[in-house]
């Protein structure tokens, strides 16, 4: 069975070390702006919440594209084909999530999981980012975040309301 | 640049300007960032006598050159000024999320000068800052103004002052992120003196190193073999709180107004308590043990309380309920109170009503009175709130109270009890900022009366902790060295950068500190201990019956600045400075003043 990147939130503590840590693989530099998954922190409330790509198995991002630049690998994993993309955001747009964003070179990014073994997920000393065989309850909380669907937006904008919900949601 | 930004924001709030100018790269090498460029920076904008609250006294705040990168527990930041609380040169820093937010908007650090006509607040983003109309924010709390300016800026990160700071209260605090202060000597009152409500930051960009693979590398390893071990991992599992038990077991656990050195009814405030209460756990960036508890209890929520306050605001005020301080706390930290001096302040009323000095209607364990005077203080609006905020060493100065005052160079003493631990009284009278418990810590001596000992104990703390605020590392990491920090600098940096020199800096830093404060009028007698820590005998615990004698402190003074290379006056001798690269310092030196 493939394994899956959960983001718990409840047990985040806000350090963003995964943000971090995913600019640093991707970009090779430390530029939490540029990091493929979300964090989000409501420090009055003494919450954080990290967000991911849920790699769906049906992702809007990929149904939006209208350039075939969007594609599951053999594992699973929704990537973007950076020579094929031309720029034009539909994905970015199509994402519920805020998952998807455009990139420095007019070409859309997103997580791809580091081949296998995501640098957020060892940076998360709090395991609140899990990347692992779902069991039940694994697969029914991914469930439960992705009904959160948040329709307009940019990226950070549905980000933060995904976060919002979520901490309404989970409380 | 690698680490750096190369740019230093100059904020004149009397013109109503915000300027971006080159960082002093010719200051890097030997100064490095946080506490010791900011020390440098304060040098260059700010003349001798100039009155704290007044426009012309420069405010620094800088971030180190490891923040905004993965290594563990480097995001603090440091605030630098002139203290209105002190009148020493004052360093206080903070972590949460807004000192790498401010590499990320492009900057290493703010000078700030002036005096704007109206409440404004500073907004930073991308390279480029305004200042805006702040009328609207100006007299909430911190919560609100957070909360308020979230709406203004969509997500910034924050730095701002309550009612306190507004009021120039002079031990009035900075917050962020809700429970993270630039606590202590007053902030709150020094942003306030310059109608500067807020600051608020947003940045998308990056902190470059030379060698990524090889800064990940020893990152990893410093934060597996160094940082996560037995020696640090107490914050992680309780936080500060561990503490209540640990210096009660060793009597040095102020109690009452300094009058005991154990709380023999400490069950509802120690970590034990806190555990019971807590609902999360919450970090500053990059840090992975998470020292900040989140707790609920009794309808109250807030990160902490920390240890300090368990002990000022708990067992100094014979208050030993968990929801009881948590509500002290969290008022403190809306209106924007520093809790150390206002603890103890409290403190020292409730004494002097017990002593029969005053009659603040302040008792020692009284809950309702001990909750209703922290927004007097904050608000100035009443005659005992008024007169607290004085702090320990005026109100007692007032009402002739000064046998009871626990303070040194005016700031109230944080939560180790110096007759129980002879190195803790050197450090408190050393500090530049006055009592401080971050400058050296002896608590952990195998001879806490061994004056000898302690001398060196403390110099060497004093010199590394000068050298770890530059680099602006958190506290928490007590097992970091300078041989690591220069391997993790020279990748970072791509150019070879030693133990020695850091070790080196330290030093420097601390001596032109000294020299700082010896160009405000500042001497040997104000490296002081007070009476009652002088003459008094603590009461309780292994400790009872010591005191540390006026000969004791003498004698360890006098090896104190013999192993500095100072004079008997506390001046740094033209053969130490000169062996540091320090210049003593003139006033022609004042070139921006």
């Amino acid at each position: 069975m493939p394994r899956i990147l959960v983001a718990l939130p409840e047990k985040c503590t806000g350090c963003d070390r995964c943000q971090a840590a995913c600019s640093a693989a991707h970009d090779g530099v430390f530029a939490p702006s540029l990091a493929r998954l979300g964090m989000d922190n409501f420090p009055l409330l003494g919450r954080s919440v990290p967000s991911v790509c849920f790699q769906c198995a049906n992702p809007d991002c990929l149904a939006a594209c209208p350039e075939g630049a969007i594609r599951h690998d053999e594992s699973g994993t929704v990537l973007v084909y950076p020579d094929k993309c031309t720029g034009c955001g539909a994905c970015v747009d199509a994402c519920p999530w805020g998952q998807i964003r455009m990139g420095a070179k007019n070409v859309a990014v997103k997580c791809d999981l580091c081949a296998g073994e995501p640098s957020c997920v060892a940076e998360c000393s709090a395991e609140a980012l899990v990347f692992t065989e779902p069991d039940k309850d694994l697969r029914k909380r991914r469930g439960m975040q992705m009904k959160e669907r948040c329709a307009a937006g940019s990226p950070e904008g549905k980000r933060a309301e995904l976060a919002r919900r979520l901490i309404a949601v989970e409380k | 640049m690698n680490l750096y930004t190369g740019s230093v924001l100059h904020v004149d709030l009397t013109a109503g300007t915000a300027t971006a100018m080159p960082l002093r790269q010719d200051w890097l090498r030997e100064y490095w960032g946080g506490w010791g460029l900011a020390a440098r920076y304060f040098q260059e904008y700010s003349a001798p006598g100039t009155d704290p609250l007044s426009p012309d006294n420069p405010v620094i705040i800088m971030t180190g050159p490891l923040c905004g990168t993965l290594v563990p527990l480097s995001a603090r930041f440091c605030f630098m000024s002139r203290s209105p609380h002190t009148g020493t040169v004052f360093e206080s820093n903070a972590g949460g999320a807004f000192g790498p937010e401010l590499k990320f908007a492009g900057f290493d650090g703010m000078v700030i000068t002036g005096r704007s006509e109206q409440p404004v607040y500073l907004f930073i983003q991308d390279g480029r800052a305004e200042l805006r109309d702040a009328s609207k924010l100006w007299g909430l709390g911190i919560f609100e103004t957070e909360e308020k300016l979230q709406q203004l800026t969509g997500g910034a990160k924050t730095l701002s002052i309550g009612p306190a700071g507004e009021n120039l209260v002079s031990f009035s605090c900075i917050g962020t992120e809700a429970y993270r202060q630039l606590g202590r000597g007053g902030t709150g009152a020094l942003f306030g003196s310059k109608n500067l409500k807020a600051v608020a930051c947003r940045g998308t960009g990056a902190v470059r190193v030379a060698d990524m693979k090889g800064f990940l590398s020893i990152m990893t390893q410093a934060k597996t073999e160094s940082l996560l071990t037995a020696d640090n991992l107490w914050a992680k599992t309780d936080g500060t709180p561990v503490l209540v038990d640990l210096t009660n077991e060793m009597g040095i656990h102020p109690t009452r107004n300094f009058s005991f050195g154990v709380n023999t009814d400490k069950s509802g405030l120690d970590s034990d308590a806190m555990k019971a209460a807590r609902a999360g756990e919450r970090a500053c960036w990059s840090c992975p043990m998470a020292c900040g508890k989140f707790t609920r209890i009794d309808g109250v929520e807030i990160e902490g309380p920390e240890y300090e306050t368990l002990c000022l605001g708990g067992s100094n005020c014979g208050v030993n309920d968990l929801a009881s301080i948590a509500r002290f706390n969290r008022l403190c930290d809306d209106l924007g109170l520093d809790t150390i001096s206002s603890g103890a302040t409290i403190g020292l009323a409730m004494d002097m009503a017990e002593q029969g000095l005053h009659d603040f209607g302040l008792r020692f364990g009284e809950v309702p009175e001990y909750l209703a005077v922290v927004e007097e203080m904050a608000r100035l609006s009443t005659d005992r709130g008024r007169d607290l905020a004085l702090g320990v060493k005026r109100l007692a100065a007032k009402y002739a109270a000064e046998d009871l005052a626990v303070e040194s160079k005016g700031m109230e003493f944080p939560a180790y009890e110096p007759r129980g631990n002879h190195g803790m009284g050197l450090a408190y009278a050393t500090s530049e900022r006055g009592a401080c418990h971050l400058r050296a810590f002896t608590i952990f001596a195998e001879n806490p009366f061994d004056g000898v000992q302690l001398v060196k104990d403390v110099v060497a703390a004093q010199n590394l902790n000068a050298i770890k605020w530059a680099m602006c590392i958190c506290d928490f990491w007590g097992t970091i060295t300078t041989e690591y920090l220069a391997r993790q600098l020279s990748a970072g940096l791509g150019e070879t950068v030693t133990p020695d020199e850091l070790d080196r800096a330290g030093e420097r830093i601390w001596n032109l500190l000294r020299l700082l404060n010896n160009r405000e009028g500042l001497t040997a007698a104000d490296d002081s201990l007070p009476r009652k820590i002088l003459t008094q005998a603590l009461r309780g615990g292994p400790h009872e019956g010591r005191t540390l004698n006026i000969d004791e402190l003498e004698a360890m003074k006098s090896l104190y600045y013999a192993a500095r290379g100072w004079d008997a006056n506390a001046v740094p001798t033209p053969a130490t400075l000169a062996a540091l690269g320090l210049l003593p310092l003139t006033n022609a030196e004042v070139r921006h003043a």
